[in-house]
């Protein structure tokens, strides 16, 4: 998987020969040796910190997950080799099934969602100018800065049986929802708070993407007497569509990862309705037993290989969908 | 013939300036009904914390307080444990922006503008990290700092975040940018690269370095899973741990809580109104990349 992903990582950066070969024609050493040699050492000694923290905080750890889940951890006997015993584990296990499920269903709602109404507030905020258009570009931001905590505490306080949510559905005279208590709603409720959180980047990405769509087109189209939807279904949402995907995986890698949320406005209930994958994973992680952290350890990764594969096989389509569109 | 053409335009030029105000005041409106629909849970959150404990979720709903009453806000700034909080989490999201900063540019330097061995392994090394989801190395990563003896340290919380590969991949991406004539005077000229990373580089990164900053700022600011496994110390208890932790330690008193989140969420507002204008074009480089 790790080898899969790096190749994404490398082809994914548009760098790689150019700029090497500037680097390289831009210093030409006639005395090759002791300069090529200080020059590694002054390189090296730049990199250093990062690949040494990288190394201790990313890839032992990494490599720690993947050796602890393969092994049967015993305080008295010492570790034992067990192979892909946990992984059969996990895979026969309904509680992560569910839990998958409910990773998905969760990440539903709030990608499409938030992207229509990122659409929508992208190309309103376009037709705006100068000092409102930047205002509003802050105002549609500023959820963004926000910790999910102080989100999963808001949304739960609106959530409240007295709450500001059934107040608001109480005037066109729905009946107040028990929402975090109620094994149909909490997941929705905990959606609201991930669609708003999401909110600020996914407009200012599309925002910027509609920029780039030369005016011309609508002003030729305008001509031809279509109307505003027809330019907006025949033009924007078809030249916008490489971003549109880049937001979906993005979006849906990054939602069905989400746990701080539910941990906070739930903690996974009521009765595993709001238990995402990663909840799942970290709840599992802090009974604390021997078995439950190679466990968890099995299924983090799990996860890892399936969210790494779905990103995979979409970077592909995307990039290959822009090779054609050039 | 122009005159014909002039009395021709003219009723429609009236009549398109006619919609053009009607319109500016109907987009106007709409503006405004746009941002407080986006800003309300904010707004809210610094509405009902002025309200008191009977007050608060109170059966018929009520949207302004009786009085307005500054006591929670009051009581959670007198606080000692939430007040300890804010000052240990702010200066270890000072420190931790620093030196992420100082250690992501120094590699982002060194692989947009030296040429040295094995250069394409360390790129993907170090790239590698931003593929890798959180949850695949949280649990381990906890393991091994309780290892290294840093459970309980400002260390654990700084540490093991301050090298980020986003945050290095963008600056890289700024640096490539970069003219080479000056460097290239300047190496003529018998600076080393340290000199050059300082001297020229250095003093022209201020847009992307408020960017990643910021970013490191609130990540450091908003954390709360990370502190939660490492940190049981009173005295280093970081703000997010107080507040998801609120409830279960005092009940649900909903107004000194929206108070104390109100409170924690102006470092972030300020900091996000002061450097607007560079977060926001960041996100949207960020974007086209």
């Amino acid at each position: 998987m790790t080898t899969a992903d790096t190749r994404v990582a490398v082809e994914a950066t548009p760098q790689a020969p150019g700029p090497r070969g500037r680097a390289r024609r831009r210093t030409p050493r006639p005395s090759a040796t002791p300069r090529h040699l200080q020059s590694d050492l002054t390189a090296y000694l730049m990199i250093a910190p990062m690949v040494v923290l990288l190394g201790i905080f990313v890839f032992w750890p990494l490599v720690y997950s993947f050796w602890l889940s393969l092994h049967s951890i015993n305080f008295y006997l010492g570790n034992e080799w067990v192979g892909t015993q946990f992984y059969r584990y996990v895979l026969t296990d309904e509680r992560f099934w569910d839990s998958i499920k409910v990773g998905v269903t969760y990440a539903v709602m709030v990608v499409p969602t938030g992207m229509v109404i990122s659409l929508i507030l992208a190309m309103f905020i376009k037709t705006l100018r100068g000092r409102t258009a930047s205002v509003m570009k802050t105002v549609v931001y500023l959820p963004a800065v926000l910790s999910s905590v102080i989100a999963a505490i808001l949304f739960a306080f609106m959530g409240q049986d007295a709450g500001l949510i059934n107040a608001a559905i109480g005037v066109v005279g729905i009946e107040p929802i028990a929402w975090l208590n109620s094994p149909t709603f909490a997941l929705p409720a905990v959606a609201l708070a991930g669609v708003w959180l999401g909110l600020g980047v996914s407009t200012l990405i599309l925002l910027s993407a509609l920029n780039e769509i030369p005016e011309s087109y609508y002003e030729s189209a305008a001509l031809d007497g279509a109307s505003f939807l027809q330019q907006t279904w025949y033009i924007t949402i078809p030249l916008l569509r490489n971003v549109f995907l880049f937001l979906l995986v993005t979006g849906f890698t990054l939602t069905i990862q989400e746990f701080q949320l539910p941990l906070i406005m739930t903690n996974g209930g009521p009765v595993g309705a709001t238990k995402t994958p990663n909840l799942f994973i970290f709840d599992s992680f802090r009974e604390n037993t021997p078995y439950s952290t190679s466990f968890s350890l099995a299924a983090a990764l799990l996860l890892f290989l399936v969210l790494g594969a779905i990103s995979l096989v979409i970077f592909r389509l995307l990039r290959s969908e822009k090779a054609i569109d050039a | 013939m122009s005159s014909d053409q002039r009395s021709g335009a003219a009723p429609g030029r009236v009549s398109q300036m006619h919609g053009t105000v009607a319109q500016r005041t109907i987009k106007g409106l709409f503006t405004l009904l746009i941002a407080i629909a986006i800003l309300f849970p904010v707004a809210w959150m610094a509405i009902a914390a002025f309200k008191s404990k009977t007050e608060v979720l109170r059966s018929p709903f009520q949207f302004f307080p009786d009085t307005w009453d500054p006591q929670n806000y009051v009581d959670m700034l007198q606080d000692d444990e939430f007040m300890r909080a804010m000052t240990v989490t702010f200066i270890g999201a000072l420190v931790f922006t620093a030196l992420s900063l100082l250690v992501n540019s120094l590699a982002a330097y060194a692989f947009a503008r030296l040429d040295f061995r094995f250069k394409r392994f360390w790129w993907v090394y170090c790239i590698t990290p931003m593929f890798v989801p959180m949850m695949a190395i949280l649990l381990t990563s906890f393991m091994v700092v309780t290892k290294l003896g840093m459970l309980n340290t400002m260390a654990v919380l700084i540490i093991p975040g301050v090298a980020s590969s986003l945050q290095m991949f963008f600056l890289r991406q700024f640096y490539l940018g970069h003219p080479a004539a000056i460097e290239e005077a300047a190496l003529i000229d018998g600076a080393n690269r340290w000199q050059i990373f300082w001297t020229i580089f250095l003093p022209q990164s201020k847009a992307p370095f408020v960017v990643v900053g910021c970013a490191s700022f609130l990540a450091y600011w908003n954390a709360y899973v990370w502190p939660v496994l490492t940190i049981t110390d009173p005295n280093l208890t970081q703000i997010m741990q107080v507040l998801g932790n609120f409830r279960s330690e005092r009940g649900v008193e909903w107004g000194l809580l929206m108070a104390g989140s109100a409170i924690a969420t102006l470092p972030t507002i300020i900091l996000l109104l002061i450097f607007q204008r560079y977060i926001v074009s960041g996100v949207r480089m960020a974007g086209i990349k």
